[in-house]
């Protein structure tokens, strides 16, 4: 799919092609300094990636790219507090996290990560989108008024009631997604977000990133999608034998 | 008496509400239950932590969950007799030959099978559930809370499974019970002394109840099963 397509969904965003934007308002969000990851085979542990330092910046967009098997799911869990890593230091909004396993609440609730292939829980898409807003306590009415609000921006309003095991993968892509996106994380991690989806479920993931921005959050996408690689503005982490290069 | 004379004689005993075999259904029921709300809640516990978490020694408690569902409950029965016995550590309870004694067999015997059923359940939950319930914020008992949600089908089916081992047994509330009529008889250890005595009637009206409840209790969890693979070949 041609970038010109998200052009007028994108232009608000990328006023100036050959600049990161709002770097007037870009602050360290994120910073990570001796990361390493091993796996175990048998008895050997296998170094999958060991990187010096990893910053993040509010206001941004960072794809992160890489072979298959170079490590970009792993580390994206690794930086959403799913999975253990060997971490020297690791700053969140300028203070230091001495607990990187689990992360503290306060930084659970501040970075969401979605699945490539997410999982909806057996309720209603309604309660699923809602979800992580009971969990912060917010009051009833908000909820709903939001989850309605998300359901329209998600395009799955007419499935408000329906068991979300009978969606199909694109709709329970846009499911998950808005079901991350109500929480507006500081920090939202995408696994391979377009790696299923064609059509209007793919430029919504497209539009999904300018809007994170706009809204003072930050994104990181795992992905091979050129449109999404390509598009201005946007930074570039690879990852490449065990190591983070920035493009 | 014949096999026929016996079965009619069994039917009017249960239509005409006889009190003593009520009264014995009424036993077996109230501690089935009693021992299977005690063990529910720690064993489901324990089958999702077991379940859900890597920690060295897992596979030894699983290995000992499974074979305590093979236990003897005459084994089960033996060592509560010897604990709640006057000499015994639990003795000063005075709970032998008493209901409390029979619940608290109950509650041994229902705990294993609640244990492994749960864990298996747990097990076969998808673990990207817990981990979008943890990355959407939620702290530790809402993400147990969720995944067991998830597991719902096969939790229930473990507590049915429970259930069907307590009412069923007869070794352990024999022993423990002492079988007093009135008090401490229960459906299983009522068939026992009757049919030894040679009186067929309330063994048979009594062994009606009890596959009464089995096949309720399949008929529950057949429809439980249906719904979950039904949601399965949806998803």
């Amino acid at each position: 799919m041609s970038l010109s397509i998200h052009s007028d969904i994108t232009a608000g965003f990328y006023a100036n092609k050959d600049q990161p934007l709002r770097d007037e308002r870009r602050k360290a969000l994120l910073g990570v300094r001796g990361l390493r990851k091993r796996h175990s085979q048998g008895q050997n542990q296998r170094l999958l990636f060991d990187i010096g330092t990893l910053e993040v910046s509010t206001h941004g967009a960072y794809v992160l790219t890489g072979m298959n098997g170079a490590g970009k799911s792993t580390l994206l869990r690794v930086l959403g507090g799913l999975e253990r890593a060997e971490i020297d230091s690791l700053r969140f909004e300028g203070q230091d996290v001495l607990r990187t396993h689990p992360y503290p609440r306060a930084l659970r609730e501040a970075i969401v990560y979605v699945h490539q292939h997410p999982v909806l829980f057996s309720t209603s898409v309604a309660h699923n989108i809602g979800y992580g807003l009971q969990l912060r306590g917010v009051p009833r009415d908000k909820v709903a008024q939001t989850v309605e609000q998300a359901m329209a921006w998600a395009g799955v309003a007419h499935l408000r009631d329906h068991d979300p095991s009978r969606l199909s993968g694109g709709e329970k892509q846009r499911v998950a997604l808005a079901r991350a996106r109500v929480l507006r994380p500081k920090l939202l991690l995408l696994d391979e977000p377009t790696a299923n989806l064609d059509g209007q479920a793919r430029e919504q993931v497209i539009e999904l990133i300018p809007t994170v921005v706009e809204e003072g959050g930050s994104i990181i996408v795992a992905c091979h999608d050129r449109d999404l690689i390509g598009l201005p503005g946007v930074q570039r982490f690879k990852l490449r034998d065990g190591q983070l290069e920035y493009r | 008496m014949s096999l026929i004379d016996a079965t009619q004689h069994a039917f009017v005993l249960l239509f005409t509400g006889d009190p003593g075999l009520w009264r014995i259904i009424w036993v077996s029921l109230s501690t089935s239950m009693a021992g299977l709300i005690l063990a529910t809640p720690p064993a489901i516990l324990l089958g999702y932590l077991v379940g859900m978490n890597a920690f060295r020694g897992r596979r030894i408690v699983i290995w000992l969950a499974q074979a305590a569902l093979s236990l003897p409950t005459v084994l089960v029965g033996l060592l509560l007799y010897l604990m709640l016995s006057n000499h015994g550590p639990l003795g000063a309870l005075q709970w032998l030959f008493s209901q409390r004694g029979i619940v608290l067999g109950q509650c041994v015997m229902a705990l294993p099978v609640l244990l492994a059923f749960t864990l298996a359940a747990v097990q076969a939950i998808d673990p990207r559930y817990a981990e979008t319930a943890l990355s959407l914020g939620a702290r530790r008992h809402e993400v147990m809370a969720r995944v067991l949600y998830e597991a719902r089908f096969g939790v229930m089916a473990a507590v049915l499974s429970g259930f069907g081992r307590v009412i069923s047994e007869v070794g352990c509330a024999l022993m423990v019970g002492g079988n007093i009529e009135g008090e401490t008889r229960t459906i299983t250890t009522a068939i026992a002394l009757e049919t030894s005595k040679g009186d067929f009637s309330q063994g048979i009206a009594l062994g009606i109840v009890l596959v009464a409840i089995a096949l309720l209790m399949n008929g529950a969890l057949m429809l439980l099963q249906g719904d979950a693979h039904a949601a399965r070949e949806r998803a």
